[in-house]
Parts: structure tokens; sequence; C-alpha cells
């Protein structure tokens, strides 16, 4: 694992992106590049020891979003969540650029993540 | 998609004609931290923990000294690219043992509207497979000539 990344948001993050390169071994695959013997027991070993940097409570939040919705976490953009399009209230946009605390949606409950 | 059509996902500030660094780990990270600096990324941390994740499922060099690390992040807005020339050469763990010269990284959103990103990565992988194309990107000094190459 990376020592850079350190707040739960940070780690929620990662396990959301490393869940989404498990769905795309395949594709990657099929594109020429190389993927090991063990393929997805790699990744699936990276997320084991992840998802233990990650308290209970959100990770179980996650795992129920992810089964809600196609993805757990959503980018804002523009001061939108883009899982519902809803703005999302400027007082907690300075909060959310720290990513040191996870944040939801009000409107859909979705885990937000500031792209800028 | 066409070949001129990956001109717009480099950028002028992630185009890196001369990488400073010395290892395939180092180079990834001055990648990374190309995109932050140009604005693209806010937290290069989130990228580069999914990068290197990414090398552990395979190395990503195609081999001929070209490596293409690439990915999907919930910390990217769009598809980009970005650029690298290492002329020393890293060794970055390629099926021909060949080292690394070329190197461009590729990320891209979890969703995107036109589904572009994989698109994307076979153009450049065709591309690349050239050997006088493959050339010609080791020749580049700056970002007009390179996107030049993309155009014929």
């Amino acid at each position: 694992m990376v020592e850079k990344i350190k707040t739960q948001i940070e780690f929620l993050v990662a396990l959301q992106d490393l869940d989404i390169m498990l769905k795309e071994i395949e594709e990657v695959k099929e594109l020429g590049f190389e993927v090991n013997a063990e393929g997805a027991a790699t990744l699936t070993r990276a997320r084991a020891e992840l998802v233990q940097n990650i308290k209970k409570q959100l990770l179980t939040n996650y795992e129920r979003l992810r089964g809600r919705y196609k993805r757990a976490i959503v980018p804002v953009k523009e001061d939108t969540c883009l899982g519902c399009f809803m703005r999302v209230p400027t007082s907690i946009t300075a909060q959310g650029r720290t990513d040191m605390e996870v944040l939801n949606c009000e409107n859909c409950g979705r885990i937000l993540y500031w792209l800028s | 998609m066409e070949k001129p059509e990956l001109i717009s996902y480099f950028n002028e500030a992630t185009f890196i004609p001369a990488l400073q660094s010395r290892s395939k780990d180092a180079a990834l990270d001055e990648l990374v931290n190309c995109f932050v600096s140009a604005g693209l990324v806010r937290n290069g941390a989130i990228v580069l923990e999914m990068i290197k994740r990414r090398e552990d499922l395979g190395s990503t060099a195609i081999n001929h000294g070209i490596a293409i690390p690439h990915g999907r992040t919930t910390a990217a807005a769009d598809v980009m690219i970005a650029f690298g020339y290492s002329k020393r050469g890293l060794t970055w763990g390629a099926m021909d043992g060949k080292p690394v010269h070329l190197i461009f990284m590729v990320l891209a959103p979890p969703q995107e509207q036109n589904n572009k990103y994989l698109p994307v990565l076979g153009r450049l992988v065709e591309v690349l497979s050239h050997p006088a194309e493959r050339e010609k990107f080791t020749q580049v000094t700056t970002f007009a000539e390179f996107t030049n190459l993309l155009k014929s």
C-alpha cells in the first residue's frame, strides 16, 4: 500500500478504485496488457489489506451503498453531487475539500468526493 | 478513434520531455505529481495508490521501451494522459527485459459519458506498436512537436 494515503475518505476512494480495477481485468487483458498469473487474487489480497484501515461502520456503509447504486462514492463538481445531481450545501464544501471527513450527500446518501 | 483525436487528452502541463526520475516508482510519482501541479487532480496520493495497485496486477510495460500505466480513479474528472521520456531508461519489469524510455500515464474517471477510456488505451497501444512512431516520440522536445506527431 502507498503510505501517502491516510484519511478514511482516501482509503474509501482507494477501495472503490480497486473494486473497479477488479471488474475491468478482462478488458485490460484484451488490450494486450500483461496480467500476472494470480490476476484477481493479487487485487483481492490487496483489498483485504486495504479494508483493515477502514472503520467498520464506514465500510458497512460503503458496501450498502455499492449494493444499492453502481458506485458508493461519487464526485462533487461545481457544488453538485454527480450521483443525484442535487446541489451540495456550500457549508460542507470547505470540509469536503480537506479529505479529513467522510461526508454523504444529503439527498441520495452516496459518499462524496470533491474533484477540485 | 483516429490518431489525431488522441491530442485532446494530452496537456502541455503534463508533458515531461526529460523525466528526472531514476526508478519506476519515482517516475510514477513524478507523472502523478504533474497532474496535481496542472490542477487536473486534487489528491495525488489516491491516484498513486491506484496506479501502483495496477502495477501489482502486472507490469504496464508493453515492450520496446514503452510503458502505459493506467487506471480508473474516482479522483479523475476526465480521461487524461501524461507523457514522460526518460533518456537513460527505467527498469519496469517488461516482458522483453528492455528498459522503459517512453511513458504514457492514462487516467480516467469511473464512468464517462462517451466511454473513451478503453478506445484511447487501445489506440495508444496501436500507435506505439510501429517502430518508426516510437522512434519519433523519443526525439520530441516540445509539446508542439509532440502534438504534430499525433496529427500526422
